[in-house]
C-alpha cells in the first residue's frame, strides 16, 4: 500500500551530522514535490546528547503539523532506538546500524537516568531483556516492525579506500548513509536524492561525489528493502517551494523590511537568525549594492537594544532578535523606547524557563513577559506568527507598525517555529508594503514631540539644520526635561492613547484570523506556532463528527477586543477551548481581562517538546464531551 | 549652518549646584564645539544618568539623554549607523565605570569613533552622594555613613588596558586646557577617552578644588613627554609610560593626554573591509523603499537574491 503521508525520525548524538542530514533528505523530498515539516529536537549540549529530527512528509499537501506514532526510525545509535522505539507504529520500519546489536540501555552512558528507568521498567512489563536486539526481534515479532540493519562501518570502509580518506573523517558521512537508506525505504527516485546532496554542499563536488558512491554502494546492498514504505508521487501543484526555518524566514523578512541595523548578544533559540543577516549585509545585485546591514554582536542584550534604538533614531530600522533571559535584560531599553517613541523591533524566539529553564526547548509562556514587562505605562505592540510564511509577512508588518506609530514592536515567536524547518510557498511580494510612517524634513523650530499631532513627524539625527532632543525623564515637545503636571498629562497620554489609534487602525487579518466552518459547536483559541496542530486537529474532528473553528490570535497587544468579540459572540463559552505551551495557557488569561471573556477549558503542554497532532486530538474530544477543563499533554521525548 | 558664538549652549537654565565642576565641562564643550565649527545638526552628545546626564540638554547640539549606563551603546547604534554624526558621550564615574562598565570596556575593543566624557567626582551626586568607583579605598565622604570599604578603579589603566586609543585626563576647574583635551578628543579617529576630574561641591569634601590644586601636574610640563604611538613597536613602550603615570594618585594627579595610538584601525574601518561602499553608503542613508511603497526587493530579485532557500520542483515525473 503506497503511503499520502510519512511521519519519521532521525536520530542521533548531537554533532554526529543529524542537521546535515535533515536539510539533505529535505531538500530531496522538496526537488521530488513532497511538502515537509521537520522539527529538530536537541539537549543544550554541543556533542554526545540524544537529539532527534521529527518530520512529517506528505504527498498531497504542505503538512502542518507532527505525528506520533512514525512510520520510520532511523537510528545513528543505540540511544535513539531505545528511546524512541515505543513511537513506531506498527508495520513500521527501523533502520540501524548493526554495530549495536548487542548494546544495552546500562551501556549509555548519555541517557538520562529518568528516561532509563522508565523505558527499563516498560520493558520489564512487556518482558523483554534491555539489549537492541531483544527489542527489535519483539518488535518484528509483535508489532511487524521491519528491521533494516546495515553496516555503517563496511561502507565507510570501503569509502575511505576508494577516495583515500582519513579514518577521522568518516562520520561526517553518515548523514549521508542515513538520507539515502530512508529515501530507499521511501521508495523515493534516488535522483531527488543525488539534487538534495548537490545543493547540500554546492561547490563541494569531491563531497557530492563521494556521498553519491556511498549511495550506490547502499542502493546495491538494500535493493530488497527498496520501496517498503512507499510514498505516492506527490500531487501538490507547485513548481517552486522555499526550505527554510523560522529563523531563515524571519531573516528574510527583515531584509526585505529594509532592516539596517541588527544587534543581538548569542542566545538559543535566535542567533541563527543573525547569523543569515551577517551573510546577507551586503546584497550585491544588478551592479548595485542592497544594504549595508550591520550586524552587531553586542557585549549583552542592554547594549543590544540600546544601540539598535540609537540606529533607529538616524532613521535606519532597526531591530534585536533574542530569547527570554535576553529580553528581560532588554527591558529598561523597552521602556526608554515607550517614553521616547522609538520604531524598533524586537523578535523574540520564546523558550522554556524560568531562568535558563530549556535552553533548547520550545515554550510559549512568555505571553506576559512580551506584553506587560518594563515599568511606567506606554505603547507597545506585540505580534505573533502562527507558521513560517507568517512569520515572514509578520516580520514586515512590524517593521511598518514600529515606524508608523513610533513604537517598539514585539514580534513573539518560539523555538518550534525558528528551528523547524518547511516547505513553504515563495511569499507573494506585491503584498508587501514599506510604510515608513510620518517622517519631517526637521528644520529651525523643529519639535520631535510635537503635540499638534497624535503622532509627532519624526525627523532623524543628522537631518539637515535640525536639532532635536531625546530623553528618558519626561520631557516636553522638544524633548527637554520639563515636571510639570499639564505637560505630563499631555505628554503621558498622547504616547498611552496610540495604543487606540493602533487598535482601530491596524487592519483585521494582522489582528487575528479564523479558521474553520461557520457555526462550530467548539472552538480553539491560540496563538503561534499551535495553528498548525490546531488546523490538522479541525481536520481530524470532522471525521469524529464534530465541527470546529480556529480562531488564531495574532495581535496579542494591544488585544484586538472588538474583533474577538465579534467572533466569539456565536459560540458557547463551554465550547471554547484555549491552547498553549506553557502552564498557564496565559492567552485564555489575556482574554479575560481584557474582554471579560472566561474560558475555562485549556489545553497546556510544557514539556518544551511540540504538542502532536494525536494528543491534541484526543484532549480536544475529552475536553468536550466530558466534564474536565485542564489537559496537560506530554508526548514526544 | 554653523551657529553664532555663544549659541551652542540652549537657552535651558542650568541645574547643577552652584560651583558644581560641570560647569566648567559644558563650557569647555560647547567652546571646543565652537572652535571646531561642528555642525550642531551633525553633531551628538549621548548621556547617562545623574547630573552629568543633564548636559546633553544644555548644549544646542542633537542631545540624546539616555538610560543609566548605556549612552555607550547608543552612541554606537547612532555612530554606526550615520558615520557622518560626531559623536561625543558624556557620563559619570558611576554611569561609566560600574552600571556602564560592560560598555565601557566594549567600545575600546572597537576602538569606534567615539568620545567619552566622564564626568569623575567620585560620588553618585543625584541619589545623594553614594560612593561611585573612583572614590579611594577607606575615604569617607561627608554624605557617607561609613567609610568606603570597596577599591576604586583606575579609569586610565582601565581605558588602556580595554583599547581606547587616545586616553587622556582633564580637569573642570581649568576651562582652557580641558577644552583643548576635547578637541583632540573629538578629532581622533578611534575610541577617545577623557577623564575629568570634577569636585562636587554639595557631597565630596575629600576631592575638592583645594585637594586637586595641591596635586594636579600637567603631563605637558614633564620635560620630554610624548604620548603618540609612533609605529607598532612604540606601543608597548607609550603604554608602560602611560600606565606609570596613570598610576600615580597620593601626591601627584597627572592632566592632559596619557596615550595616543593612530595605528589601530578605528571600527569603522574594520566594517568599511566588510561592507563595500560603508561608510558612505550606510544604514542611515541607504534606500529602503522603492516605487509605490514596495520594498526593493520585490518580486523580481527576491528569488535570486534568496536562491539557496528556493527548491524548484523537478519537472514531469
Amino acid at each position: 500500500m503506497e503511503l499520502n503521508e510519512v511521519s519519521l525520525i532521525l536520530g542521533g548524538a548531537q554533532g554526529s551530522g543529524l542537521e546535515a542530514s535533515m536539510l539533505i533528505l529535505s531538500r530531496a523530498l522538496a526537488y521530488g514535490g513532497y511538502g515537509v515539516i521537520a522539527d529538530r529536537e536537541y539537549y543544550s549540549n554541543i556533542t554526545g546528547r540524544h537529539s532527534y529530527i521529527h518530520m512529517n512528509v506528505s504527498a498531497t499537501n504542505i503538512p502542518r503539523s507532527l505525528r506520533y506514532p512514525v512510520n520510520l526510525l532511523a537510528a545513528m545509535d543505540s540511544e535513539s532506538i531505545f528511546t524512541h522505539f515505543n513511537d513506531v507504529a506498527n508495520g513500521g520500519v527501523i533502520i540501524y546500524d548493526r554495530g549495536v546489536d548487542g548494546k544495552r540501555i546500562s551501556d549509555v552512558p548519555s541517557m538520562e537516568d529518568a528516561l532509563k528507568l522508565r523505558v527499563l521498567k516498560h520493558l520489564q512489563d512487556l518482558n523483554i531483556e534491555s539489549d537492541v536486539a531483544s527489542i527489535l526481534t519483539y518488535l518484528e515479532k509483535e508489532r511487524r516492525i521491519t528491521r533494516v540493519g546495515v553496516d555503517f562501518t563496511r561502507w565507510l570502509r570501503m569509502l575511505a579506500s576508494k577516495f583515500e580518506l582519513q579514518p577521522r573523517v568518516l562520520s561526517r558521512y553518515v548523514s549521508g548513509i542515513i538520507v539515502v537508506t530512508t529515501a530507499l525505504i521511501l521508495g523515493l527516485d534516488l535522483e531527488y536524492v543525488k539534487y538534495g546532496f548537490e545543493a547540500q554542499f554546492g561547490n563541494r563536488k569531491e563531497i557530492v561525489k563521494e556521498n553519491l558512491y556511498l549511495m550506490d554502494l547502499i542502493k546495491e546492498d538494500l535493493n530488497q528493502y527498496g520501496g517498503l514504505l512507499q510514498i505516492k508521487k506527490p500531487t501538490i501543484n507547485s513548481d517552486k517551494v522555499m526550505l527554510a526555518t523560522g529563523n531563515d524566514f524571519v531573516a528574510i523578512g527583515k531584509i526585505v523590511a529594509g532592516v539596517r541595523y541588527q544587534s543581538y548578544y548569542p542566545i538559543t533559540p535566535a542567533a541563527d537568525e543573525s547569523f543569515l543577516l551577517e551573510k546577507f549585509e551586503v546584497i550585491e545585485y544588478d551592479g548595485d549594492v542592497i544594504g549595508p546591514i550591520i550586524v552587531m554582536q553586542t557585549e549583552d542584550e542592554i547594549a543590544a537594544i540600546t544601540s539598535a534604538m540609537g540606529a533607529s533614531l538616524t532613521g535606519s530600522r532597526s531591530s534585536t532578535a533574542t530569547s527570554g533571559p535576553g529580553f528581560d535584560l532588554m527591558v529598561e531599553g523597552l521602556s526608554w523606547a515607550g517614553m521616547n517613541e522609538v520604531p524598533i523591533v524586537i523578535t523574540y524566539y520564546q523558550r522554556g524557563g524560568p531562568s535558563t529553564g530549556q535552553p533548547t526547548r520550545g515554550s510559549q509562556s512568555d505571553l506576559f513577559n512580551a506584553a506587560f514587562s518594563a515599568h511606567g505605562e506606554f505603547a507597545r505592540v506585540v505580534l505573533s506568527s502562527g507558521d513560517h510564511l507568517e512569520a515572514f509577512y509578520d516580520t514586515v508588518n512590524a517593521f511598518n507598525i514600529a515606524e508608523r506609530y513610533q513604537v517598539p514592536v514585539i514580534h513573539l515567536l518560539d523555538k518550534f517555529l525558528a528551528n523547524s524547518l518547511a516547505t513553504v510557498p515563495v511569499p507573494d511580494l506585491s503584498k508587501v508594503t514599506i510604510d515608513r510612517g510620518f517622517t519631517s524634513n526637521g528644520g529651525k523650530d523643529y519639535k520631535r514631540f510635537d503635540l499638534n499631532h497624535k503622532i509627532s513627524p519624526r525627523a532623524f539625527l543628522g537631518t539637515l539644520n535640525t536639532v532635536m532632543w531625546y530623553s528618558g525623564d519626561e520631557h516636553d515637545e522638544y524633548g527637554h526635561i520639563v515636571e510639570d503636571p499639564e505637560n505630563r498629562i499631555s505628554m503621558y497620554s498622547k504616547r498611552i492613547e496610540k495604543l487606540q489609534i493602533i487598535e482601530s487602525e491596524v487592519p483585521e487579518e494582522i489582528k487575528l484570523r479564523l479558521y474553520g466552518e461557520g457555526s462550530p459547536d467548539y472552538l480553539i483559541v491560540g496563538w503561534g506556532s499551535v495553528k498548525g496542530v490546531a488546523l490538522d486537529a479541525l481536520d481530524e474532528l470532522r471525521k469524529a463528527g464534530y465541527r470546529g473553528m480556529y480562531l488564531d490570535m495574532k495581535m496579542l497587544y494591544p488585544f484586538p477586543k472588538k474583533e474577538f468579540l465579534k467572533v466569539i459572540s456565536g459560540v458557547d463559552p463551554s465550547r471554547v477551548i484555549a491552547v498553549e505551551h506553557s502552564y498557564n495557557v496565559s492567552i485564555s488569561d489575556l482574554i479575560s481581562m481584557s474582554t471579560n471573556v472566561k474560558i475555562v477549558k485549556k489545553v497546556a503542554k510544557f514539556t518544551g517538546r511540540p504538542m502532536v497532532l494525536n494528543e491534541f486530538v484526543e484532549a480536544i474530544i475529552k475536553l468536550l464531551t466530558s466534564k474536565e477543563e485542564y489537559k496537560v499533554l506530554r508526548y514526544g521525548a | 549652518m554653523v551657529p553664532e558664538v555663544n549659541s551652542y549652549k540652549t537657552d535651558l537654565w542650568v541645574d547643577w549646584c552652584p560651583g558644581c565642576g560641570n560647569f566648567g565641562i559644558l563650557t569647555a564643550v560647547t567652546k571646543a564645539l565652537e572652535e571646531l565649527k561642528l555642525e550642531p545638526s551633525r553633531t551628538v552628545i549621548v548621556s547617562g544618568i545623574g547630573c552629568s546626564g543633564k548636559i546633553a540638554h544644555f548644549v544646542n547640539v542633537n542631545g540624546v539623554h539616555t538610560l543609566h549606563g548605556r549612552a555607550i551603546p547608543f552612541a554606537m547604534g547612532i555612530k554606526l549607523a550615520n558615520p557622518d554624526l560626531t559623536v561625543i558621550v558624556h557620563g559619570g564615574d558611576g554611569d561609566l565605570l560600574s552600571i556602564g562598565g560592560a560598555h565601557f570596556v566594549a567600545l575600546g575593543r572597537r576602538n569606534l569613533d567615539v568620545v567619552v566624557v566622564m564626568h569623575d567626582n567620585g560620588v553618585y551626586g543625584l541619589t545623594k552622594g553614594q560612593a561611585s568607583p573612583t572614590l579611594q579605598l577607606g575615604v569617607k565622604t561627608k554624605s557617607l555613613a561609613k567609610t568606603n570599604i570597596q577599591q576604586p578603579v583606575n579609569p586610565i589603566l582601565l581605558a588602556l588596558a580595554s583599547g581606547y586609543t587616545f586616553v587622556a585626563r582633564g580637569y573642570a576647574l581649568d576651562v582652557n586646557h580641558l577644552k583643548e583635551i576635547f578637541k583632540k578628543a573629538i578629532t581622533h579617529r578611534g575610541a577617545a577617552f577623557v577623564d575629568v576630574l570634577q569636585p562636587c561641591v554639595t557631597f565630596n569634601d575629600v576631592l575638592t578644588a583645594d585637594y586637586y590644586r595641591k596635586r594636579i601636574h600637567k603631563l605637558e610640563d614633564e620635560g620630554g613627554w610624548d604620548p603618540l604611538v609612533k609605529d607598532i613597536d612604540d606601543r608597548r613602550s607609550k603604554l608602560f609610560k602611560a600606565i606609570e603615570k596613570g598610576l600615580e594618585w597620593d601626591s601627584k594627579i597627572y592632566t592632559g593626554i596619557f596615550y595616543l595610538d593612530n595605528s589601530v584601525m578605528a571600527f569603522e574601518e574594520r566594517l568599511s573591509e566588510r561592507l563595500s561602499r560603508y561608510p558612505l553608503r550606510n544604514p542611515s542613508n541607504s534606500k529602503i523603499v522603492a516605487d509605490n511603497s514596495r520594498p526593493i526587493i520585490g518580486s523580481d530579485n527576491f528569488e535570486k537574491i534568496f536562491k539557496d532557500f528556493v527548491v524548484y520542483v523537478r519537472k514531469g515525473g
